[in-house]
């Protein structure tokens, strides 16, 4: 107390005046940098002459509020000065949103507030800007909640769509459901009849034979035998044409996959065998031999797996350097060679890069993926767009599937009805306990068996596909819905990103694409969209990448960026996001804008 | 299906070669080990009495003792060393002359007979010694006297007043003694005839020149043309310095019974991902070597010669003599030096302080410059910050959590296409604008320049050099030599030639540097030279250089002359107004005078951390004062303790800077949580506020040559626990930082030296030295002491960067010692100019003594009000001063009077450190408010 009492003197001496004034008002100069909300706690000080820092940790005085000293650490005691490091500073910024800034920013030199108040120590001048400032922010907001306001509006709607859409792609799902449990019916029933005529064949065949027999050894005669040779070719067709299709199906599914989709592709993939066979196999044959070149650079690393020691001795000083400075690139050499030099784009590292980014998918499927993968069919309307900046479409993997197998689609579902009739039909027809056996009526059961086993692959296969969409999440109002099956494309310097939202971001650049990532989840309540393992990065960890949500009229990709290594971020606006509580949010700080007093001029 | 297969497995191998790269660290096969290196085979393989050399013919001449060095003529007329080609009998003798400096240095130079013509003149590198030092620090020496022994006899000159250097003619010996008494000796030179010289010649019949390692050939055109020789330090408990290595502070023996290792060698060589515990040489190389012991004390050895040298600490019974039994039972350390060329260019200092040896060393080579105060603060760099946006996000972030920095950094991706001086003008279309935006907060930019220049004729710098012949040339003499770096095909400027060195720093002038504003600064990367198809990753030593120099013979000084260069630019740039940052990665003897340095590519492991310890205090008493090491390692990814760790002992190292390959995730402060930002934070503040002990630090190392950073034996040379310590260190003479380099760490130990109370600075609490403290750790910081006897000035405000803490006022920290005083500095200028060399700056000590402290003027120029002096002031005033070790007594003061103002402030209880969540309640004068530049009294009462 002692101490508190001389220091109270000897400013009274000082500054008398001062105090005195204080002592009857509270001038804002007192409460410099306190906040409105904080300024009962402050007048404690005119009430009880001391008051407790906000830590609790010791008592301070009247007198050393603002006295350019820090008593508390927390700064309570210095809201005005610079002499806390945690203090804070509260700025008016009349015309404009008030601010607290760090006590750190106070007569530092800068202008910090746009009321110039934390600048008062008079070695910098600053300008009062908080009216132009605050009319742009205001003009600013007033744009931002116009924008919600339709944003919402929209997002209603696809609301309404996205309940629609799901409804019905449920009541899709459950009828295909039900329609492929028929059909699987309707398969065994053709797979048994066509082994009871196959067994019936067999049996009548060994008949024959035994008969033949018989007859050979009755007869001995030379014509008798020629005939009953004829008839074992003409009787073994059957059988022989049944395990050419057997064995097409097991040559393209080596891996033995029970993937229904898969098995689709692959019976369909046989019966367009004979069509495609040329044009497939000579593209591929290039990019292996291409591939096999364009890694002909890297003999030296190849060499490298025997003795690293020799490996990097036998390139030439060119390659040596190339592979010396990718080490601390983190670089193939070839890609190197290609940073390096950036005006030489050279065709040979584009395939190589291709390539080796592509090893994530199963080589042994490329050809169907050629074909039949959506990722093929997205590539082409890619190139077609190239130009654009910011784009997108559908793709939707359902419905080029669907064209593809030639299967008319859900509005024509006569098809499924035609089957059972027909089916119904050769049943009837067919008896396989006659015999003999009514060979153009076997070949008939045979066929059909073949054919509803595709379709019932194709449904197998749509039902997963379904099923597969409706276990996403799309939000907790499906607001998510409609971009199922869309991409976002955005063209940044030489890349182009591609955003398919509950599938894959890739980066494309010339020919080569590189996975960023596939779909993972929503994040941060539905405001990011997470997509993991992507391609690995040389050296560093699986490429990734984060796209944020923002509200928007329309679905645009923006602001791609690598914050750090292999790890993506974007921006997707979306009415999605247009909530409308935010709307009310943005009103009020509008509101409060409006609020502050025009012109306001106390220092 | 075969095709597939085989593509399968192409991609399996090169997923797995990829694989090999990444986890494969330090190449050591492509390194020559001293085996492979045939003059360093060569020089190990010799045995002590090898040299047969006499010094006959000595005389005084032009001030110096000088001698002709020659083999005798055998008695029988045979040839009884014929593998040794350089004490053939009919060789010409080698020169040798002895000079004698102010301070205790003497300098010894040995070199072939220019009278004899030998086939070219060997190199003596140049720009190194100060000019100063060879024309008004040297003694004439007038006379010698002789001792006759037995058998040969003494030539002895004066050396100082305590000691005098000896030449023995028969064997061949230099050496310094004490004077008088004992004679005891200090330093050594061939005393176990280890000397060895191979003198220029003719090839001869058949004889094979060619060096071949790996697919490289070296043409040596000249042959063998080796030196090396033995030198002892008498007295030596341990033997220091010889950077760079990631080594331990006090040199392990290389050779002896029991010791496999390769030489210290100093090869400036950009290795990739080097070890924590290897001989093996960086990126730079100080042949300066000290001793240190508790009979002597310290003394120092510097070889002036830029080719590539290897050195041996010999362990105790490498030569299993017992000759030196009878003579000195004191400990003596033993050690050999070899390099591939040159000359015997050596100085021998003689100590005895430790603080001695380095001003002896840097009158020689220079004191380090003085800083910018921007510069002591923390730099962030990143391999890269990719765009401007990048810039400024980062910028903001700082900002943001309320972290100060002063530079941001860019690294080679910046420019266009790795030509340096330009920018990817797709990233950066506006760098003026960014750096102006940066300056407006007071921030600094600093972008890489390399020597390697594309050789792209579109490219305006590599367009000047070819056509002015300005690149080093092939072996051939006539081509450019064309190597390979980052931007592909690149030529390297030979910055040994004056002239080119001129031109150079004019392309730093703000109209040849496009885009760059008074606010950027410089690094100098990859100066080794790095050269990635080079022989060990750098230019061919049978390069040819501007006046006929070999590569090989100034190698090691390459990098030198191109940090060299690029300051003069910057000091060009701006009418030598401003002081150069520039940093560089190969070192050289008298780099400090140029810039900064860093340990190069670190990696983010804890014995990394550990490591860089002893690598900045190493550098540090070889005179480069101002290195460090990247903070949280270069490759990998710190945990965030680690990286936490590395904050917290760097902000106590001279050169603070963060950075990153760019393969690792972004670890800028604020990305590891609340928690994790707060204490990183606050090790980056509590080296701003240290900020005027470290610039007053700068300043004594910028005038003397003692390091900012100092190995403990530095300040305690008495105290042996402290000769092999290089876990702590001190900043100063008045703070011992103990760092933290082990993982989930609760406690460390740590040795306070004797004779001194050390005051905790988080609590205040008292600890006496002369044992080991065991103390206990959280993450918040690492133990931190100040030392009885010393006042410390701080700045305890906190701001965006240097430039606004200008004005902010000061707390001294006093730490009373037994009787009751305390002593300090406090050093004050513009923070960027060279006004201080004309007095312009406030250099006060405190003294505290008898509970009163006084402000005493240090400014000689300032006092004595000479009208060509300028004068520096400051508005600062001490707002806090904070007395250790004085509660103690039994009342303690509760005010304190202010002269000449009569004025009287408070003395209450108060924090040590304004941190919150930090307890602690010591004495302090609050607001004593007297301006830090004038004369004043405070007396306790």
């Amino acid at each position: 107390m002692k101490i508190y009492t001389s220091i109270f003197f000897t400013f009274f001496v000082l500054s008398s005046t001062l105090i005195l004034r204080s002592k009857t008002a509270i001038s804002s100069n007192d409460l410099l940098g306190v906040a409105p909300q904080d300024e009962k706690y402050y007048k404690g000080l005119w009430s009880s002459g001391a008051i407790k820092c906000k830590d609790g940790s010791k008592l301070f005085t009247k007198l050393q509020l603002n006295d350019d000293f820090c008593d508390c650490l927390d700064g309570t005691d210095e809201p005005g000065t610079s002499a806390c490091p945690t203090g804070k500073f509260y700025c008016k910024n009349a015309g404009h949103s008030p601010l607290t800034i760090f006590s750190s920013r106070i007569n530092d030199g800068i202008c910090d507030c746009c009321d110039g108040s934390d600048e008062y120590g008079g070695k910098t001048r600053c300008n009062n800007t908080c009216w132009e400032a605050g009319k742009v922010a205001r003009d600013k907001l007033m744009e931002k909640i116009a924008l919600f306001q339709e944003g919402v509006t929209i997002r209603k709607q696809e609301i309404e769509q996205a309940k629609i859409s799901a409804a019905k792609d449920e009541a899709e799902l459950s009828k295909l459901k039900i329609e492929e449990k028929i059909l699987r019916g309707i398969v065994q029933q053709l797979k048994e009849h066509k082994e009871q005529i196959e067994k019936a064949v067999e049996k009548e065949r060994i008949q024959k034979e035994k008969e033949e027999k018989q007859n050979k050894e009755a007869e001995q005669s030379e014509l008798k035998e020629h005939e009953g040779q004829e008839k074992i070719d003409v009787e073994e067709q059957v059988p022989v044409k049944n395990n050419d299709d057997r064995a097409a199906i097991l040559d393209t599914n080596p891996s033995g996959k029970e993937d229904p989709v898969e098995r689709a592709v692959d019976v369909v993939h046989t019966a367009h065998a004979p069509l495609d066979n040329g044009e497939k196999h000579d593209p591929k044959d290039e990019e292996v031999s291409e591939f096999v070149h364009g890694s002909e650079p890297n003999n030296g690393l190849g060499n490298k797996v025997e003795d690293a020691t020799k490996g990097i001795d036998s390139l030439s000083r060119e390659d040596l350097g190339r592979e010396i400075g990718s080490r601390w690139t983190g670089k193939k050499t070839d890609q190197q060679n290609y940073d390096v030099d950036d005006a030489k784009k050279d065709y040979e590292t584009s395939v190589d890069v291709h390539d080796e980014e592509n090893n994530g998918y199963d080589t042994e499927t490329d050809e169907d993926h050629h074909l039949y993968d959506d990722n093929c069919k997205v590539d082409d309307v890619e190139d077609e767009n190239n130009d654009v900046s910011s784009s997108s479409y559908n793709y939707d993997p359902d419905d080029d599937d669907m064209n593809i197998l030639d299967m008319e689609t859900e509005s024509s579902p006569s098809w499924f009805e035609r089957v059972q009739r027909t089916v119904r039909n050769v049943l009837q027809t067919v008896n396989p306990f006659q015999t003999p056996v009514n060979i153009s009526e076997a070949e008939n059961v045979q066929k059909e068996y073949n054919e509803a086993s595709m379709k019932l692959s194709k449904l197998k296969s749509r039902i997963s596909r379904l099923t597969k969409k409706l276990e996403n999440d799309f939000g907790p109002e499906k607001e998510f819905y409609s971009l199922y099956g869309q991409c976002f494309e955005s063209k940044q310097n030489k890349y182009v990103y591609k955003v398919c939202p509950f599938k894959q971001a890739t980066q494309e650049e010339g020919y080569s694409t590189t996975r960023l990532g596939k779909w993972e989840k929503f994040e941060e309540s539905y405001n990011v969209m997470l997509f993991s393992n992507g391609d690995n990065c040389w050296n560093g960890p699986d490429r990734s990448i984060k796209v944020r949500l923002r509200c928007g009229l329309k679905l645009e990709v923006a602001d791609v960026d690598e914050p750090s290594r292999c790890e993506y971020a974007a921006t997707l606006t979306t009415p999605a996001l247009c909530l409308e509580g935010k709307i009310k949010e943005l009103e009020d700080e509008l509101e409060i804008l409006y609020k502050q007093p025009q012109f306001h001029d106390e220092l | 299906m075969k095709l597939k297969l085989k593509l399968k497995l192409i991609v399996v191998l090169l997923f797995s070669i990829s694989h090999l790269i990444s986890v494969s660290s330090w190449k050591k096969e492509e390194f020559r080990s001293c085996n492979e290196t045939p003059f360093c085979k060569r020089a190990r393989s010799r045995t002590p009495h090898h040299s047969n050399l006499i010094a006959s013919d000595v005389t005084i001449r032009d001030g110096d003792l000088t001698a002709k060095l020659i083999t005798p003529t055998p008695i029988d007329g045979n040839h009884n060393s014929s593998s040794n080609s350089s004490s053939d009998s009919s060789s010409p003798p080698l020169i040798l002359s002895l000079s004698v400096y102010q301070g205790g240095i003497l300098r010894m130079k040995i070199d072939e007979d220019p009278s004899h013509n030998p086939p070219k003149k060997r190199f003596q590198v140049p720009d190194v010694i100060l000019p100063d030092f060879e024309i008004s620090k040297k003694i004439w020496l007038q006379r010698y006297s002789t001792d006759a022994g037995s058998g040969s006899s003494s030539f002895v000159v004066y050396l100082s007043d305590g000691y005098e250097a000896v030449v023995s003619n028969d064997p061949f010996e230099v050496f310094v003694r004490e004077r008088g008494g004992g004679g005891r000796r200090v330093l050594s030179f061939n005393s176990h005839g280890l000397f060895d010289f191979e003198k220029l010649r003719k090839k001869e019949e058949g004889e094979e020149w060619e060096e071949r390692f790996r697919s490289h050939t070296d043409s040596r055109p000249f042959g063998p043309q080796s030196i090396s020789f033995d030198v002892s330090f008498h007295g030596a408990d341990f033997v220091y310095g010889i950077p760079e290595h990631a080594t331990s502070l006090a040199l392990k023996p290389t050779k002896g019974p029991g010791i496999e290792s390769e030489p210290y060698r100093l090869f400036n060589l950009d290795v990739f991902e080097y070890l924590a515990e290897s001989p093996f040489g960086l990126y730079g190389s100080i042949p300066f070597m000290l001793s240190h012991g508790s009979a002597h004390g310290t003394s120092g050895f510097f070889w002036l010669n830029a080719a590539e040298m290897q050195i041996d600490v010999l362990g105790s019974g490498w030569d299993d003599a017992g000759e030196d039994a009878n003579q000195e039972k004191r400990k003596r350390i033993d050690t050999v030096w070899m390099s591939e060329a040159g000359i015997v260019d050596a100085f021998f200092f003689i100590g005895p302080e430790p603080k001695d040896v380095v001003k002896q060393y840097a009158s020689v080579t220079g004191t380090s410059a003085m800083p910018q105060l921007f510069a002591t603060g923390y730099h962030q760099c990143r391999w890269n910050y990719r765009d401007e946006e990048d810039v400024k996000n980062v910028d903001a972030k700082f900002d943001q959590h309320d972290i100060p920095y002063d530079v941001l950094w860019l690294d080679i991706e910046h420019t266009d296409g790795k030509r340096y001086f330009t920018w990817d003008r797709a990233l950066f279309p506006n760098p003026e604008e960014m750096q102006k935006d940066l300056a407006s907060r007071g921030r600094r930019m600093v972008t890489i320049v390399d020597p390697h220049i594309k050789r792209d004729d579109k490219y305006h710098i590599h367009k000047e050099a070819s056509e002015n012949g300005y690149y080093v040339k092939d072996a051939s003499g006539d081509k450019d030599y064309d190597g390979w770096c980052w931007p592909g095909s690149s030529s390297y400027i030979d910055m040994v030639n004056p002239e080119i060195r001129s031109w150079w720093a004019d392309k730093f002038a703000y109209t040849e540097y496009v885009g760059s504003t008074p606010s950027l600064y410089i690094w100098n990367d990859m100066n080794e030279p790095s050269v990635f198809n080079g022989p060990e990753v750098t230019m061919p030593r049978d390069a040819i250089h501007y006046g006929n120099i070999e590569h090989r013979e100034l190698h090691n000084a390459y990098g030198y002359y191109f940090h060299m260069a690029t300051s003069e630019g910057l000091l060009k740039r701006e009418g030598g107004k401003d002081r150069p940052f520039v940093l560089s990665r190969a070192i050289f003897p008298g780099t400090q005078r140029y810039g900064t340095v860093w340990t190069g590519d670190n990696t983010a492991e804890w014995e990394q951390l550990r490591v860089s310890v002893p690598m900045i205090l190493t550098l540090g008493i070889t005179g480069i004062t101002f290195s460090g090491a990247d903070v949280g390692g270069f490759f990998g990814n710190p945990d965030t303790e680690l990286l936490v760790r590395w904050y917290q002992v760097a902000a106590y190292l001279p050169f603070f800077r963060g950075h990153a390959h760019h393969d690792t995730k972004r670890r800028e402060p604020w990305l590891f949580g609340e928690h994790n930002t707060e204490l990183m934070r606050d090790a980056i503040r509590v080296r701003y506020t240290f900020l005027p002990y470290f610039y007053t630090l700068f300043r004594e190392a910028n005038v003397t040559g003692v390091p900012v950073a100092r190995p403990l034996w530095m300040e305690f040379p008495h105290d042996e626990a402290t000769f092999n310590n290089d876990e702590a260190f001190m900043v100063g003479n008045g703070l011992l930082v103990q760092g933290v380099y082990t993982q989930h760490a609760k406690e460390v130990t740590v040795c306070l030296p004797r004779d001194h109370t050390w005051y905790d600075l988080k609590t205040g609490t008292a600890y006496k030295g002369g044992r080991a403290q065991k103390m206990e750790v959280t993450d918040a910081d690492i133990p931190v002491f100040q030392r009885s006897g010393t006042i410390i000035p701080r700045k305890d405000r906190f701001r965006r960067s240097t430039v606004q803490m200008e004005n902010d006022p000061y707390t001294l920290v006093i730490a009373v010692d037994s009787s009751g005083g305390a002593e300090g500095e406090v050093y004050i200028d513009d923070g960027k100019s060279y006004e201080f060399q004309k007095g312009g700056y406030i250099h006060r000590r405190f003294i505290f003594s008898d509970g009163k402290l006084i402000s005493v003027n240090l400014n000689v120029a300032s006092s004595s009000s000479s009208s060509q002096g300028t004068s520096f002031y400051s508005d600062c005033t001490i707002e806090r001063i904070i007395l250790l070790g004085y509660s103690s007594s039994s009342k303690p003061p509760k005010s304190a009077r202010i002269e000449p103002t009569n004025r009287v402030a408070d003395i209450e209880l108060g924090p040590l450190q304004i941190r919150s969540g930090v307890r602690s309640a010591v004495l302090t004068i609050r607001k004593p408010n007297v301006r830090v530049s004038d004369d004043w009294t405070i007396k306790l009462l």
